[in-house]
């Protein structure tokens, strides 16, 4: 511990802590720009210089480590001198007009910075000249002329995503933000994850789809989770008017800390979809709109008399995008209740049963919380195109690679998380199994683990010729895994793909092999409820030449088209969706359903957390969210419910411990 | 090594290469050749000797004389009459006044004022710097052979005792900052060469690193021997081409003759050498900027603590020291801290070279005692003013001190500048005259500035350019009261908050002209006159530099 | 003691800055009191008095050269100069045209607008846009008070017309400092 005098104030803290962190502890507030918690200290604003006794100068407090003894004054009259100056010549160097940015009003940190110093007027003119808009990209615009050049950006991109994209060019005066080598953002390696823009401290960076519509002081926040997929990353949903204004990442939370991926953060604004607002029954060839009694009573009768008929009966879908509340009242209603032929989840490739059979075997939880990803030094990544989905987990790993972790990537060639590998494994489909031999097999010929009556030098070869892959990499890979201090292994649904249990079982005996304790283990599963499903036991696969009648609880997914072409020969087909698709034009009744912020509910994420997705918005008049609308067919069909889902879903052992959120 | 009865040197910098000095090289050979001397005479190139009137230049041992300008139709002549027939071509001498001082092999100058030294340039202008053995003949690698004797700590010592301080601007004390890196316990250190020289007006480095590229060598590796390093970078600045090739050239051959490489000299020590070049870039001459720069990134100064002692290239503990440093540390060896400190001032021992540009008779390359004062530098070896008379002069570079003319008789040397508050810099030493205008110069000098800083601290990057912005107006008959208080600012704040050196020493031109020369200042705002006649004054609106706004009527009226 | 004159002119402004004093309402009769309202542009008296006075106010940017009159007269005629509102504080929204210059601005007003008849053309007066660039009063003039906003709200108004009529300097922070 560092014992240290700010403004008369005895602190004492961890050695390696700044001032300005020291301050902070202490309560003192000094004031940053290029400075952020979640970001390695700048140094480049100078507003939060400080005085420090037996220094000749002013030094910045956020990068100055902490020294025993160390006296520091940060207010004094040379300190409030240098803040104005700072201020003064950050609003003379491009076009800081407050009138028509949407940030004025509390939302802009140079703005607040300068009515903290008392600021009424620009000492010196602004530049103008005029700097460009870069309008190019799909989500958010760049206005250079608000650009402070505070970097905050391009370090969010570098040390907290891992996409390298922004940078700068030039220097001095004529330093200027770039996407890749100076290409509009647009038409970069951007990859829409808007981290930089919720950094910005100005209006340099505005959300598109939000922009004018709500300052802070104007909106409701509403702490909540995504539900775009299994990550299940925590966000901020922010409404104003029961309308959506914009979602956000909270700095503060502990899974992603602010991190979103552009399916999570920009993606549900701009959906173009009709909402279905009125309960709809097909009377004489076509759809026509009904009351909710009329719609209801219309499923019954034709569902009730397929009680208990497992042959040619009810087939009851489920989207895993709904709550846990939700999955759980299907399954008691249709399962125990109602004993319909077959109920499940509408997910294609379910990932997360493979997971949940072998931990019904074990007994026990085996794979990892996603923090292990967070500080790793070799990574091997199975079948999961993180590029793609779960993005925020390859944000873990990418952004770790420019300080030497080693990622090594195997997939097949649409795996697009496979160009960001050092260690390149592009496989043939459908050899995930051969892979593990090959790799253990290749622990064995480097003698870091030892396997009975395995001929280690024969396997390697017979194994690595059906994946594809060089005998090198595969040893490079080996040798990689089990040199590591701290090595992680992620697979996805690339890797458990057609119910193979038998490679996740092969994978979780390699994953023991490596070093003295074995490799933790990750998996990242499906959608957002993909965990909540396999614990229901929502799994089974469903063929839709088998029944008589379908129930599809569809929520705010949109339907595939294989689901949809499979449906159409259902001789009764009952929907409850929120947006209208080919499917619901197909059905004979459709029910309005709410979408994820209108409807409160629990989900369990892939490593076991289960968390709240927090409702936001009130649903149009009419619709009615999932659990309700069960309720109401439950009561019809004489199925009592006792709606206990927590139970339902602590009833068996998970691939992962299961922790509140 | 073969011995020859004669030898002839050819400046080949720059400039002599752009006036013909690949031509009378071939001229030599051939009629060198057509007289049959070839075995008897050797021929090379040398680079700048510090003075470049009269380029090409050919120095011709052992007579040591210096002809020049050569053209290749005086080659016949200097082959036939000098190296066959042993007559002294005097039409063809260069004129002794403009040259004589700066040679080593004259006595020292009778009476009580400070003669020529040469220590840094020893070797500069007397050696092929593509041939090692020339280096070795003249002493080469003795020294390190000595060190490799002693403990690093002893070594150190040595070094600490002479008192030399750092020759790139700063001043801090060579042995100390050696002692720094050695007391880390870190299993990887390195050694790296400041050979970036961009300071406007230097090229000492470049003349070390040209004509003498083994001292550098071999300076590295008894730093790297004493802190406990196994590898070092020379960053050379990317326009100094032949200085790079040169490098590169001299450690080849090092590594050949064993001097780099595993075991030198059949002990435990193991070093070796890169040459990185530069990308053009002044801050990239700003030691923790460098070290980005080698790393592959940007060139901005990091923050500090920790300092590169510590925490240098890619986190290790990094020795940093300028050219000019480096190349007095064999000496200092061979000769002893005693010797060392017999020279110069008490604060600062040994020499320094000072480069003499401006409105003076005599410009070019000096190496004397520190300690000698400017007006000496004026009348003796820049044999006075070129017309008109001393208003001030620029030290250190663009961010040195201007000095006005009652400074004149303070010594130069890092103490007594520092109690007058000039700054010495890298030695380079601007003369000027009345026709000078001090707010033209401070244009200049924050032109400079503005376009070298690296962008990545407010008050510098975006002072500088405004500081500019003032200076321009002013310049053209539009400033203001206002913009003289602006200036002041600038120069303070400049050097409070900045994140680098470049930053915190932008100012001093402001500061100086407003300390030494506010009234001149002044007039170009109240009585919209410049004193020196110099600037535009054309009352020209312009808002910002570039910028002038006019309205065309093309369009209809 | 005679009470402190007060005077006030609009520049290049919407005159908004002068309506949102108003909004002052009735404190407009305790002001009065303390203060002595010579000119303004919306009472009789059109220019400062000759002689002086103590408070001059003006809303507005310089965008021609009898603006820069009026400003100039102002200063020479008082003793401190408040800028009120962001266009006199900034450059404000006249200011904008500084963006695409005087060029464009001309042809836009000229020639380009939707009303134009058929053949628009920039009037050849010498004066027309002369500065050729917006400038906020503080660029021509000293001022001595910045009051920012859009408008300025009538409570800040009146905080700093109090303070001046009682002999103080306004500090405008805290809520009271608004530049939008």
């Amino acid at each position: 511990m560092v014992k240290l005098n700010i403004d008369g104030k005895t602190v004492k803290v961890l050695e390696g802590t700044t001032v300005l962190k020291a301050a902070e502890q202490a309560g003192i507030y000094i004031p940053t720009l290029c400075a952020h918690p979640q970001l390695t200290p700048y140094g480049g604003c100078r507003l939060c210089m400080v005085e420090v006794e037996g220094a000749g100068t002013l030094q910045p407090s956020c990068t100055l480590p902490v020294t025993e003894g160390m006296q520091i004054k940060t207010n004094t009259k040379k300190i409030l001198d240098a803040r104005k100056f700072v201020l003064t010549l950050i609003f003379s160097e491009r076009n800081h007009f407050c009138m028509y940015c949407q940030v004025t009003d509390g939302d802009c940190e140079l703005q607040n910075a300068a009515y903290d110093e008392s600021m009424t007027h620009w000492p010196l003119q602004p530049n103008w000249q005029p700097y460009e808009v870069d309008a190019s990209h799909k989500f958010f615009v760049l206005d250079h002329n608000r650009c402070i050049l505070c970097r905050r950006c391009v370090r969010a991109c570098n040390e907290l995503v891992g996409n390298f994209t922004l940078g700068f060019k030039e220097r001095g005066a004529n330093s200027f933000l770039v996407a890749d080598y100076g290409v509009p953002l647009g038409e970069s390696t951007c990859i829409s994850c808007g981290t930089c823009v919720q950094i910005c401290p100005t209006g340099a960076l505005i959300d598109r789809q939000s922009a004018y519509q709500g300052k802070e002081i104007e909106v409701d926040h509403h702490l909540s989770v995504c539900v775009d997929c299994s990550i299940g990353c925590q966000r901020d949903v922010l409404t104003r008017d029961n309308r959506l204004i914009r979602i956000e990442g909270d700095w503060d939370t502990s899974l992603n800390h602010g991190l979103l991926c552009e399916k999570g953060r920009f993606e549900p604004l701009a959906k173009e979809c009709n909402r279905i607002l009125t309960p709809l029954v097909r009377k004489d060839g076509s759809l026509k709109a009904a009351t909710w009694d009329e719609a209801i009573s219309a499923i019954i009768e034709k569902i009730k008399p397929l009680t208990g008929k497992k042959e040619k009966g009810l087939a009851v879908l489920a989207s895993s995008r709904l709550s846990t509340e939700s999955l759980a009242l299907i399954d008691e209603v249709f399962n125990q209740g109602f004993e319909a032929a077959i109920v499940t989840s509408i997910e294609e490739d379910q990932t997360s049963s493979v997971a949940a059979e072998i931990a019904k075997e074990l007994g026990k939880p085996f794979e990892s919380k996603l923090d292990v990803l967070k500080d790793t030094d070799v990574a091997l990544v199975l079948g999961a195109d993180l590029a793609t989905d779960h993005q925020v987990a390859g944000f873990f790993l990418k952004r770790q690679q420019a300080s030497g972790t080693k990622l090594i990537v195997a997939g097949t060639k649409e795996n697009r998380f496979i160009d960001k590998a050092n260690l390149k494994l592009q496989q043939t489909k459908g050899t995930s199994l051969d892979l593990i031999e090959s790799l253990t097999a290749a622990l064995v010929e480097l003698r870091k683990a030892k396997v009975e009556d395995l001929k280690a030098a024969d396997a390697l070869y017979s194994s690595s010729e059906k994946t594809g892959l060089a005998i090198d990499s595969l040893l490079k890979t080996a040798e990689y895994l089990s040199s590591a201090k701290k090595p992680v292994i992620v697979y996805g649904k690339g890797f458990v793909s057609n119910n193979n249990k038998v490679a996740l079982k092969a994978l979780l005996e390699f994953a023991a092999l490596i070093g003295k304790n074995g490799a933790p283990l990750v998996g990242v599963k499906g959608q957002a409820n993909s965990m909540a499903a396999a614990q229901l036991m929502l799994v089974k696969p469903f063929k839709a030449d088998s029944v008589q009648a379908v129930y599809l609880a569809l929520g705010d997914e949109i339907p595939t088209k294989k689901l949809t072409k499979d449906l159409e020969n259902v001789p009764f087909v009952a929907v409850h969706a929120a947006y209208s698709s080919q499917l619901t034009a197909n059905a004979d009744v459709v029910l309005p359903a709410a979408i994820w912020a209108e409807e409160e509910g629990h989900y369990l994420n892939s490593d076991g957390r289960l968390q709240k997705n927090v409702k936001a918005l009130e649903a149009p008049e009419n619709v009615l969210d999932t659990v309700t609308t069960l309720q109401k067919i439950a009561e019809l069909l004489n199925v009592k419910t006792k709606g206990d889902w927590k139970s339902q879903l602590l009833a068996r052992v998970s691939s992962v411990e299961i922790t509140q959120g | 090594m073969k011995a020859v009865r004669s030898m002839v040197l050819i400046s080949n910098d720059t400039e002599s290469i752009a006036l013909g000095a690949n031509e009378v090289f071939s001229a030599f050979q051939q009629k060198i050749q057509d007289y049959g001397l070839s075995d008897e005479i050797s021929i090379s190139f040398i680079s700048d000797i510090g003075h470049n009137s009269a380029a090409p230049l050919v120095i011709i041992y052992p007579e040591a004389v210096i002809y020049g300008p050569v053209k290749p139709d005086d080659v016949l002549d200097i082959v036939e009459e000098h190296l066959d027939k042993g007559h002294i071509v005097e039409r063809k001498l260069v004129p002794a006044h403009e040259l004589s001082e700066h040679l080593t092999w004259l006595s020292s100058r009778k009476g009580t004022l400070p003669a020529e030294n040469r220590i840094v340039l020893k070797n500069v202008g007397l050696i092929d710097p593509e041939n090692i053995e020339d280096y070795i003949a003249l002493d080469g690698y003795q020294a390190l052979g000595t060190v490799l004797g002693k403990t690093p700590a002893e070594t150190i010592s040595i070094i600490e005792d002479s008192g030399l301080r750092g020759r790139g601007g700063a001043g801090f004390p060579t042995g100390l900052k050696w002692s720094f890196v050695a007391k880390t316990h870190i299993d990887k250190k390195y050694v790296v060469c400041n050979a970036d020289e961009s300071e406007p007006g230097t090229f000492k480095d470049r003349l070390v690193l040209e004509g003498d590229p083994h001292a550098i060598i071999e300076a590295m590796a008894i730093a790297a021997y004493a802190v406990g390093a196994d590898e070092g970078y020379v960053y050379i600045r990317g326009e100094y081409r032949l200085a790079i090739e040169r490098m590169k050239v001299a450690i080849k051959q090092a590594r050949e003759y064993g001097l780099l490489g595993k075991n030198i000299f059949s002990s435990k020590f193991s070093f070796d050498l890169h040459v990185h070049a530069g990308a053009g870039a002044y801050i990239c001459g700003e030691e923790t900027a460098l070290i980005e720069s080698i790393e592959g990134k940007r060139g901005e100064p990091r923050s500090r603590p920790p300092y590169p002692t510590t925490f240098g290239l890619w986190g290790k503990p990094t020795l940093v020291n300028n050219v000019e440093t480096l190349a007095n540390i064999p000496a200092i060896i061979r000769n002893g801290a005693d010797w060392y400190r017999s020279i110069g001032t008490p604060s600062s021992p040994g020499t320094k070279v000072y480069t003499i540009l401006g409105n003076v008779n005599v410009t070019g390359l000096i190496e004397v005692p520190m300690g000698i004062t400017l007006r000496e530098v004026i009348t003796i070896y820049a044999k006075g003013m070129k017309g008109g008379t001393f208003k001030m002069a620029q030290t250190g570079g663009s961010s040195g001190s201007i000095i006005p003319a009652n400074l004149q008789d303070t010594p130069m040397d890092f103490d007594s500048f520092k109690t007058a508050s000039v700054s010495l810099g890298s030695g380079a030493l601007l003369i000027c005259n009345e026709e000078i205008c001090v707010v033209d110069l401070a244009k200049v000098l924050l032109n400079f500035f503005r376009f070298e800083s690296c962008g990545k601290c407010n008050p510098c990057r975006i002072g500088c350019q405004k500081s500019f912005e003032i200076l321009s107006n002013i310049a053209e008959g539009i400033g203001t009261l206002q913009d003289l208080e602006d200036l002041q600012m600038m120069a303070n704040q400049l050097y409070e908050l900045s994140n680098c050196g470049l930053g915190q020493t932008a100012g001093s031109p402001l500061k100086d002209i407003l300390t030494y020369f506010h009234a001149e200042v002044e007039s170009h705002i109240r009585l919209k006159v410049c004193p020196a006649d110099t600037c535009p004054m054309s009352g020209k609106t312009i808002y910002h530099v570039g910028q002038e706004v006019k309205i065309t009527r093309e369009h209809g009226a | 003691m005679a009470k402190p004159k007060v005077a006030s002119d609009w520049l290049s402004g919407c005159a908004g800055c002068h309506m949102s004093l108003l909004d002052i309402d009735e404190r407009i009769i305790a002001l009065t009191e303390l203060i002595d309202l010579r000119a303004t542009p919306i009472t009789d008296l059109k220019e400062p008095d000759k002689d002086g006075v103590d408070v001059g106010i003006l809303e507005g940017c310089i965008n021609n050269t009898y603006n820069e009159e009026v400003a100039k007269r102002m200063r020479e005629r008082c003793k401190i100069l408040v800028a009120l509102g962001d266009c006199a504080v900034f450059g404000g929204v006249p200011a904008m045209r500084n963006f695409s210059g005087a060029g464009e601005a001309l042809k836009r007003a000229y020639i380009e607008t939707e009303s134009t008849d058929s053949e628009g053309k920039v009037p050849s007066d010498p004066e027309l846009c002369k500065p050729t660039r917006v400038k906020a009063i503080s660029e021509v003039v000293h001022v001595d008070v910045f009051v920012p906003g859009c408008p300025p709200s009538a409570d800040v108004i009146f905080y700093v017309l109090s303070e001046l009529a009682q002999g103080r300097m306004p500090e405008l922070k805290g809520n009271m400092l608004d530049w939008h």
